[in-house]
């Protein structure tokens, strides 16, 4: 009786959770972003080049450029060493400036440009409020 | 000042561990003279707080820069309302909100020292302590809200003109008192845990319940209230973007909700009371783990920057508490078999069908906002995911818990059993797998689930007891305050998912740059840009633009969403303009100007059926309120 129940509970644990891991790892697969930084992608940049990426570094003093026209940021991601350019086509957050952290989600084209999807940024230092 | 302040932390920190010593002591001696000071003592620690509290208030509203808390979270031009909101801007002032708030719930819950009750109350008050004296660790090592600033600065960094908005003052403290009312069924359990003689349907049960409801419209609104003012402040024209920190706030909420559920089959002695023990526990370790989560930098969050410090104590704490309760846990269990005796409404088990989506749902959102620093640990590469993981991974989830709530009136009663009704059910299921393999997408099935539910509940309100089925068990709803403030919940709760389903799965999304005078479509509307005004105040100039929108050559709004450039901090910030109908809102975001040649971009939104997550919002509010109030009522009539 008591073996039953186990094997039972056993059998039911399987089920559920092998559903639930597949389902996960669905859900993962289409949604795998690589983190990088500017330094480290420089670094691997060969092999980052077919994955989606989420790279942080600072925006370069005097790089941003706002083409209304076709409604494109470009600006030049920063990090210690390393640099990349990066276009971006969606809504900018108010606090994007230059010489901010920020973190781009995107992927990086055959002439090395980064095609930027999302565009976040930090909520400063100093306002480390406790927000949302 | 400051120093009436530390010193007032350092005594309460005394006060704390001064009160596990002797509670625990009093419990185990049964001793009234130990536990009376151990009740004592916990409000004497109170007292301290609220004396820290309100001499941080009195820096704050005096500016006073020599204290970096207020150097960094006010400024001489903040108005005063915000000033004294700037309590629980920072880390540390909010940690410190956090604990009051804790031992004051705790101070008023635990607090009869009778000959019945007083052992009970020592052990729950000494688990409140303990935690305390964590809190307050870190708030005199590492987060002290007194530290001093050096050097003085002339004027403070001022606060986030983001956040200077009334949902944002309240969105904080709203979710503090949230993770503050959940000490009180964490402190029950493991009072109930020491407690080796019978603990049944008790005055403090009770308690414990109805702090876990309070806990949970807390909540509610606090998100609630973030995910607004995301929608109207940011822009974006979203309400929740799956970042670490929104998660950290939702795992607690899942959890109490099937604390909830859990609480009312709770029978003393079975299953489901050891199920109750383990989610009280893993509700209030989320409360603090979120906390370290993204305080501390696990993860990162678009939030804020992650600062180290002695976050790691959090940890530490975490694992005392379930090394504790899992000993507690193990004495207990050894000696006292489950009771298999005890029925109840043949419902019960698919109430805990219910918990087990929650916590599921717990998991899946768990392991992906982990998954940055789970990746890490394996490969060299940090990976992280994006939110599509989270929208995925949770619909099906959230479609099941769907129809386990559409079917829940007739299920509590009855079970499943072969009639029409569960008839029903299947037809419904069948449709809603065709819709979806027709649709590829999960927009239909989730309208028509929503659509049963909503017709089942609504059936369930007007139903007297006719047409039920006439198999065994059929028992009569006693449709009291209780009952029907249940049931606007659960109707709320599916109309916020008919909300979420329409404004996520047809929504229109649209960009355009455009001159005066021109215009652009979008879905059935037109959008025509007329010109800028220009708004010049204090210290910024407000660009406004003057939209007219249409649809089938008839004007439906006049839309001015505007851009100001401040000039002293050379930030800008764009106020959205929303047309607001029960049908879909119209959003449109002024993104960027050129002053020259009055070329705009405009960010434009349809988003339908989004109201529906702001009313059934307000549903959950009111239901809830009605569920507090029959439960107050009865423990006056007890």
């Amino acid at each position: 009786m008591r073996t039953k129940t186990i094997v039972k509970a056993l059998i039911g644990v399987l089920v559920i959770g092998g559903g639930i891991g597949y389902f996960m790892y669905q859900a993962m697969q289409s949604s795998w972003s690589y983190y990088y930084s500017v330094d480290d992608l420089s670094v691997n940049s060969s092999a980052a080049k077919n994955h989606s990426l989420r790279i942080a570094g600072t925006v370069k003093q005097g790089s941003v450029t706002r083409d209304l026209q076709k409604m494109r940021l470009t600006f030049t991601l920063a990090g210690s060493k390393a640099e990349v350019p990066v276009h971006y086509e969606g809504p900018v957050p108010d606090n994007f400036a230059e010489g901010k952290e920020v973190v781009v989600e995107g992927r990086l084209d055959t002439a090395g440009v980064f095609r930027a999807e999302t565009l976040m940024t930090r909520c400063e230092s100093k306002y480390k409020a406790k927000v949302k | 000042m400051a120093e009436l302040g530390r010193f007032a932390l350092l005594l309460g920190l005394f006060l704390s561990g001064y009160a596990v010593l002797v509670d625990l002591l009093g419990a185990w001696r049964k001793d009234l003279g130990l536990v009376k000071s151990g009740r004592n003592a916990t409000v004497a620690a109170l007292i301290c707080l609220t004396v820290a509290i309100a001499v941080l208030w009195g820096l704050l509203v005096r500016c006073d820069f020599s204290i970096s808390y207020v150097a960094e979270h006010t400024s001489r031009a903040l108005p005063l309302a915000y000033r004294l909101s700037a309590l629980w801007a920072g880390a540390a002032g909010s940690l410190l909100l956090w604990l009051w708030l804790q031992v004051g719930f705790a101070a008023m819950v635990f607090n009869k020292i009778d000959e019945k009750e007083k052992v009970f109350t020592a052990n729950a008050r000494a688990s409140v302590n303990f935690v305390s004296v964590f809190f307050f660790i870190i708030l005199i090592l590492d987060k002290s809200p007194f530290a001093l600033s050096v050097p003085v600065p002339a004027d403070g960094a001022g606060m986030n003109p983001l956040l200077q908005h009334p949902a944002m003052v309240l969105h904080p403290p709203t979710l503090f008192i949230g993770y503050a009312a959940l000490i009180i069924p964490f402190a029950w359990v493991f009072a109930a845990l020491k407690d080796n003689e019978k603990q049944g349907l008790s005055p403090l049960f009770i308690q414990a319940r109805n702090w876990t409801l309070i806990a949970w419209l807390f909540l509610t609104i606090g998100i609630v209230l973030g995910a607004w003012w995301a929608y109207e402040e940011l822009g974006w024209g979203g309400y929740w973007a799956w970042d670490p920190v929104e998660n950290s706030s939702l795992m607690p909420w899942l959890t109490a909700t099937a604390l909830l559920h859990c609480f009312r089959t709770y029978k003393p002695r079975t299953a489901i009371a050891r199920w109750l023990t383990v989610l009280s526990l893993v509700t209030f370790s989320l409360c603090i783990f979120g906390t370290f989560l993204t305080r501390y930098g696990l993860v990162s969050s678009v939030h804020a920057f992650p600062e180290p410090g002695l976050g790691i104590l959090f940890l530490v704490l975490l694992v005392h508490i379930w090394v504790m309760a899992a000993v507690l846990l193990w004495r207990k269990y050894r000696s006292e078999p489950i009771d298999s005796q005890v029925t109840g409404l043949p419902g019960r088990k698919f109430i805990r069908l219910n918990n087990w989506l929650m916590v599921l749902l717990t998991f899946v959102i768990l392991t992906g906002t982990l998954f940055p620093f789970l990746s890490g640990l394996f490969t060299e590469q940090k990976i992280s995911l994006k939110p599509d993981y989270f929208t995925k991974i949770t619909a099906p989830l959230g479609l099941a818990l769907l129809l386990l709530l559409g079917m829940c009136p007739y299920l509590l009663r009855n079970g499943i059993s072969k009639n029409w009704r569960m008839f029903g059910v299947v037809i419904v299921s069948i449709t809603t797998v065709i819709a979806w393999l027709l649709t590829k997408g999960l927009a239909v099935p989730f309208f028509i689930i929503c659509g049963f539910a909503a017709i089942n509940l609504t059936a369930d309100i007007f139903n007297n007891g006719s047409g039920m089925g006439k198999d065994t068990q059929t028992v009569r709803p006693r449709k009291t305050l209780r009952w029907y403030g249940a049931r606007i919940v659960h109707i709320s709760v599916v109309l916020i998912f008919i909300g979420i389903t329409g404004s996520s799965a047809y929504e229109i999304e649209k960009q355009a740059a455009l001159s005066p005078g021109e215009s652009v479509a979008i879905g059935k509307f037109n959008v025509k840009f007329g010109g800028l005004k220009t708004d010049r105040g204090p210290n910024y100039t407000a660009m406004i633009a003057d939209i007219t929108v249409s649809k089938d050559q008839e004007p439906v709004a006049r839309l001015n969403p505007s851009l100001a450039f401040y000039s002293d901090s050379g930030k800008q910030a764009s106020e959205v303009d929303i047309k607001r109908s029960l049908g879909s809102d119209i959003y449109i975001a002024l993104t960027a100007v050129d002053r020259n040649s009055e070329l705009v971009n405009l960010r434009m939104l349809i988003k339908p059926l989004i109201n529906w997550i702001w009313i059934g919002s307000a549903g959950l509010v009111l239901g809830t309120g009605l569920v507090l109030i029959s439960f107050y009522r009865r423990s006056r009539t007890v």
